[in-house]
């Protein structure tokens, strides 16, 4: 019965972790989705957004939730800045080329980051009470960062569908060619995607360090870049919907696989987790190879 | 015969591109293959080299059902073809381009002699000074004359070409004519197929003429008699008779 | 026709470098980490430089070729020092052999980024598979200098760990070399590059393109992991999976391979050569910083120099009676 009990509540906290990957995952799938461009690098920038959270709290007591503005501002800036300097004249290179280009600077931002901040786990605990659910208590902090993550998607969804600009973003997804005849101004859309994406991913940051125990490090985003592209394949790789839908997908099964391995005596749970992303990575992409990679 | 085409069919979501097409060419043959922009030759040939499977359909060649075969295999049996737009291994020389055709294509040349093949096949299609540049570095046109030496370096018995004569000037329309002729006797390249919007260079190569439309192919037969037929006539009504 | 002049200029720079380092005092071990970083970017490049695709997971195979020869070693002392050392060899390809057929049995199905994308979590994979699964001694690795001294004699374990495990890792190096020079003359490098420039193009060509990724791939991660198995396993004695398992090996072999020239013979022996002296002197100057230093170096290349050193050195001997040794 205890066993049900904790499966039934590991999996109530996998719903609303999945969120949060959801919400983490939205920007590499705008990304590649828009300029196909594969952000190997995507972990940084979750790690940006956590110290973000992290200062703002520590510092200045400013809560997460106000942080996620500041984020997404830092976010887009930092995006914004990549683009100019690196990205755009990649966009028509070798996949080789980008892939390298992403990858080494996922890595410059976190070895620039362990400069400032150095290498050790910190930690900071917003404690504003918590509700009963099912058979657990479920902290407010992380209600919220359920509640923000659909609210936000929900604004990036509208964005999309409404404005005149986000249409142009989704004529260029779906048909690059096509959108410039239309007289859309692709480069400047690449820009805007590629700022966004980044902008969402910083943003998910400060909600990740609502979910993080054992607190958080420079390094950190490694798990995160994993997780990311497990769920992105899984959500169809270029959609940023299907993403965040696959969040939850990936909460629950992380979560859900986590209590059932807890049931194999002599191995460690966390670590056969983490491999058996991996292998869900593969497998998935295995699976679906045709409806990935698009034509063929 | 060499190869059949049964009720081929390829679909690119809604749009038909080859709906439903038989087709027959002896070996020997020289077959020109004409239709209007969009009327499915391109496909035609991407389905016959094995880039896309059909979606229904069979394909034989010499009697031997290759619907299923990957590329490769198909270009072992003696199957190869130009691109439409040149598709050179760009950073590898102009040579070992040609020397990758004899080496994979049917004449499955060892490195030595498929790069003696490509100095030779280069000679015949007159680019041979340019043996050592890098591919991307060529203009269209060169690159078109390096496909050319890279499909006869395979030896096929089977040679699709696609477009090859566009954007040439009449005289190397003519070289180049002359040379399949003489290459097709010579080296035992039997059997040729022709897609071409030059109407001149048809008739001037091709003893039977496939007309393709819509993806369909609309009529077949010898070729000034399918050229002047009022079908044909009608479907490029419009298009401009690309004469002369 | 055949050219296999430029494995004297590549024996040439072996004989030399070894020649510094044993003639001058201090010189060993910096000429040893040049060789380590040669030998990682040259069989990187079989893979990465010859088709293009991107191997993310490439360290894990320096990893299990490690694992290799330590559980030989390890759990197989009683056979005796050359049996337990020759099981060793056998496990750490057999091992690679296992891992580059199955990720690339399932991953080359795959084109280019989707490749690239499924290979991020073999690294990942494989390390928490021991430590979750606590195989082979999960988080506490293996330790061999206790197990070696008591079966073997202090003496010959310091053999081991300096002598045989740097002459094994020249050995490999320099295998490596051979290797990708046999490639790029033969019909398999021929077709490599042709599919690396346009894949579609050559499957058409009659290019089975599928098999020629497969073996390129098998070739580069077996010579990794006997890399694994001499440069760290031999060489330090231990085994332990975050050391095995570190994504820098990756980065910095992809770093090599880009500034010598990818697909080139002699690209990883300059860009192996450039890198191990900057970092031995930059980790002197800049401690810690090697990798802040190195990722925007990578970009730098790829913006600018996307051809290496050695592609540009090539394209510069071409027509000059220079041509011959450089490739
Ligand atoms: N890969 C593809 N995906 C989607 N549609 C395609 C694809 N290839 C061809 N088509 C479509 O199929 C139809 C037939 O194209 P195809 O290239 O075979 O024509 P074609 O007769 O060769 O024309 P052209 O004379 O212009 O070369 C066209 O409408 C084209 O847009
Ligand atoms: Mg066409």
């Amino acid at each position: 019965m205890a066993f049900v009990e904790q499966l039934i509540s590991n999996l109530l906290y996998g719903a609303i972790l999945g969120s949060v990957y959801g919400l983490a995952t939205m920007g590499l799938s705008l990304i590649f989705g828009v300029l196909r461009i594969v952000n190997v690098g995507h972990g940084a920038f979750i790690m940006v957004g956590a110290f973000i959270a992290y200062w703002m709290f520590i510092l200045y007591g400013i809560p997460p939730l106000i942080s996620l503005f500041l984020a997404i501002a830092v976010g887009m800036a930092i995006g914004l800045a990549i683009y100019m300097l690196v990205v755009k004249r990649l966009v028509d290179a070798p996949e080789l080329a980008s892939l390298l280009a992403m990858f080494a600077i996922g890595i410059f931002i976190e070895e620039f980051a362990k400069q400032i901040w150095g290498a050790d786990y910190v930690g900071y605990s917003w404690e504003i009470g918590g509700v009963s659910m099912l058979f657990t208590e479920v902290p407010f902090t992380k209600l919220l960062a359920f509640a923000s993550s659909i609210v936000i998607a929900a604004v990036v969804y509208v964005w999309f569908r409404k404005t005149k600009i986000g249409k142009a973003v989704r004529a260029v997804v779906e048909d690059r060619e096509g959108a410039t005849t239309c007289g859309i101004d692709v480069s400047r859309i690449y820009a805007l995607s590629f700022s966004l994406g980044i902008g969402l991913t910083v943003l998910s940051g400060v909600l990740v360090t609502l979910f993080t125990p054992v607190g958080i490090n420079v390094y950190m985003g490694g798990e995160y870049t994993l997780k990311a592209f497990v769920i992105a394949v899984l959500g169809g790789l270029a959609s940023p919907w299907g993403a965040f839908y696959a969040g939850f997908i990936f909460g629950l099964i992380e979560n859900g696989s986590y209590t059932l391995l807890g049931l194999i005596p002599g191995v460690e749970p966390f670590g056969l987790t983490r491999f058996l992303s991996s292998v869900v990575l593969m497998l998935v992409l295995l699976v679906k190879p045709t409806g990935l990679l698009g034509g063929e | 015969m060499l190869l059949k085409l049964e009720e081929v069919t390829k679909r690119f979501g809604g749009l038909v591109a080859v709906n439903s097409v038989s087709l027959e060419i002896d070996e020997g043959e020289k077959v020109g293959i004409v239709g209007p922009n969009g009327s499915g030759k391109t496909t035609l040939y991407n389905v016959i080299s094995g880039v896309y499977a059909p979606d229904g359909g069979r394909i034989f060649f010499e009697g031997k059902e290759i619907t299923n075969l990957p590329a490769h295999e198909r270009t072992k049996l003696g199957i190869a073809r130009t691109f439409q737009v040149p598709r050179p291994f760009g950073s590898a020389t102009v040579r070992e381009n040609v020397a990758i055709g004899a080496m994979f294509g049917r004449a499955n040349a060892g490195v030595d002699e498929a790069l003696e093949m490509a100095d030779r096949y280069l000679e015949m299609v007159g680019i041979y000074e340019l043996r050592e540049k890098e591919a991307k570095l060529l203009t269209p046109l060169e690159k078109k004359l390096m496909e050319l030496a890279r499909a006869l370096a395979m030896k096929p018995k089977l040679l699709l070409l696609d477009e090859l004569l566009a954007g040439m000037n009449p005289q190397d329309i003519n070289r180049i004519l002359d040379l399949i002729n003489k290459v097709k006797e010579e080296e035992n390249i039997a059997t040729i197929a022709m897609v071409e919007h030059l109407m001149h260079a048809i008739t001037k190569f091709a003893e039977r003429v496939v007309v393709m439309h819509q993806g369909s192919k609309l009529i077949e037969g010898p070729t000034m008699e399918v050229l002047n037929h009022p079908k044909v006539v009608e479907v490029y009504l419009g298009e401009k008779l690309k004469i002369g | 026709m055949r050219n296999y002049t430029p494995l004297v200029t590549l024996l040439l720079i072996y004989a030399v470098m070894i020649a510094i380092g044993q003639g001058i005092q201090g010189m060993w071990q910096p000429i040893m980490l040049v060789i380590f970083y040669i030998a990682v970017g040259q069989a990187l490049n079989i893979f990465l430089g010859m088709t293009g695709y991107v191997n993310f997971g490439y360290v894990a195979l320096l990893g299990v070729g490690a694992y290799g020869m330590a559980v030989a070693l390890g759990y197989y002392t009683d056979l005796g020092l050359i049996p337990a050392l020759t099981l060793g060899f056998i496990l750490a390809i057999l091992l690679a052999f296992i891992v580059s057929m199955v990720v690339g049995g399932i991953a080359l199905r795959l084109r280019g980024a989707y490749f690239a994308i499924a290979t991020i979590g073999v690294n990942e994979g494989i390390k928490y598979l021991i430590l979750g699964g606590k195989i082979w001694g999960g988080s506490s690795g293996i330790v061999l200098s206790g197990i070696l001294r008591k079966a073997y004699g202090a003496e010959t374990m310091r053999f081991l760990s300096t002598v045989f495990a740097d002459a094994g890792l020249i050995v490999v190096a320099i295998l490596s070399g051979v290797i990708t020079m046999y490639i790029l003359n033969s019909r398999l490098g021929y077709g490599l590059i042709a599919l690396r420039e346009d894949e579609d193009a050559a499957k058409v060509m009659g290019i089975n393109v599928r098999r020629y990724k497969q073996i390129a791939f098998v070739i580069s991660c077996i010579l990794a992991g006997l890399i694994g198995a001499t440069a760290w396993t031999l060489k330090l004695t231990y085994v332990f999976p975050q050391d095995v398992f570190a994504i820098n090996y990756t980065v910095e072999a992809i770093v090599i391979v880009m500034l010598g020239g990818a697909g080139t013979l002699l690209g990883p022996v300059v860009g192996g050569l450039i890198y191990a002296l900057l970092k031995y002197y930059l980790t002197i100057a800049f401690p810690g910083m090697q990798l802040l230093i190195l990722a925007p170096l990578l970009i730098i290349v790829i913006l600018l120099f996307p051809e290496g050193v050695v592609g540009y050195l090539a394209k510069a001997a071409r027509g000059t009676r220079f041509e011959k040794f450089v490739r």
